[in-house]
């Protein structure tokens, strides 16, 4: 089963090298979609299959926590895992993305193992969730990162 | 500028470079004289931070050391890589610098980076550096890289 992934960043080159990452880490990916801020991130999501979205937190027009936010508060979009790559990880800002339903999150800078680790916990999570088809009680799950 | 801030600021910038570019960071502890420093194409890219602390911080990068930067980051040949890519690789060298920075001197995280901002300069030459306090060097294989900060 491959995913669609979403790589939101200000940062056209470090989109480039999360993908690169992913793409190396052996994750099945169907498509890659990219996003330059929280705004975009959000048009993408509104008419595409996104399986999993990798975002920055400091960014211009939106930045993650805006973007979490919004999808935290949306019933559908809810369902689908965050996980930030980012340099603002301070245990504050860690401890409200946790309260706002955060997958995970990777450090900036970041060894290429880190990502793969954290990217392929989330998925089996998220793919254990689709094979046991109860998504009312995925959505209302709680973290354990 | 402290001593114990520049022993940071070096460890949290070897750290980025290491990590992201496989370059290695040499502070330099004096400027090397005038009659040695040349005018050539750098970038220079800004980023601050406010909240809880505030702070500036001007990256100078020589041509040569962010095409290479980006090269490394990228992974891809010298003559594949856009200048676009070079101006946007310092742009995000700054953040992780001193994004990785702030989680050091603000660990509650009451503070917040701004978005960095990056520009050519075509004809530039650091001389007019030299005199700032919180002017910190780091000799690399493609130049010298040049930081001007400030922490308050």
């Amino acid at each position: 089963m491959a995913f669609n992934i979403l790589v939101t960043d200000d940062s056209e080159t470090m989109r480039a090298v999360i993908k690169k990452t992913v793409s190396m880490s052996g994750v099945p990916v169907g498509e890659f979609h990219e996003a330059a801020n929280g705004k975009e991130a959000l048009a993408v999501l509104a008419g595409t299959w996104i399986d999993v979205i990798l975002s920055d937190i400091n960014m211009p027009e939106m930045g993650g926590m805006e973007l979490l936010k919004k999808v935290s508060e949306d019933e559908d979009l809810r369902k689908i895992p965050l996980i930030f790559i980012t340099t603002e990880a301070s245990d504050a800002r860690m401890e409200e993305a946790r309260k706002l339903g955060v997958a995970g999150y990777v450090k900036k800078p970041f060894q290429p193992e880190t990502i793969k680790a954290i990217l392929y916990e989330v998925l089996e999570k998220a793919y254990a969730h689709r094979l046991a088809d109860k998504p009312e009680e995925a959505a209302g799950e709680e973290s354990d990162f | 500028m402290d001593e114990d801030l520049r022993r940071i600021i070096f460890e949290t910038f070897s750290e980025v470079f290491e990590t992201m570019f496989f370059t290695f960071l040499e502070p330099l502890e004096e400027a090397p004289g005038k009659e040695e420093l040349g005018r050539g194409r750098f970038i220079e890219a800004k980023i601050s931070y406010s909240g809880g602390c505030k702070g500036d911080f001007l990256f100078y990068f020589p041509w040569e050391l962010g095409k290479n930067i980006t090269v490394n980051f990228l992974g891809v040949d010298e003559d594949e890589v856009l200048d676009g890519q070079i101006t946007d690789t310092a742009a995000e060298t700054a953040n992780m610098a001193i994004g990785s920075l702030l989680g050091k001197l603000d660990p509650g995280g009451k503070a917040s980076l701004a978005i960095p901002q990056a520009r050519v300069l075509a004809d530039f030459s650091p001389e007019t550096m030299l005199d700032e306090v919180g002017l910190c060097m780091f000799n690399t294989e493609f130049g010298t890289l040049w930081v001007v900060g400030t922490h308050e």
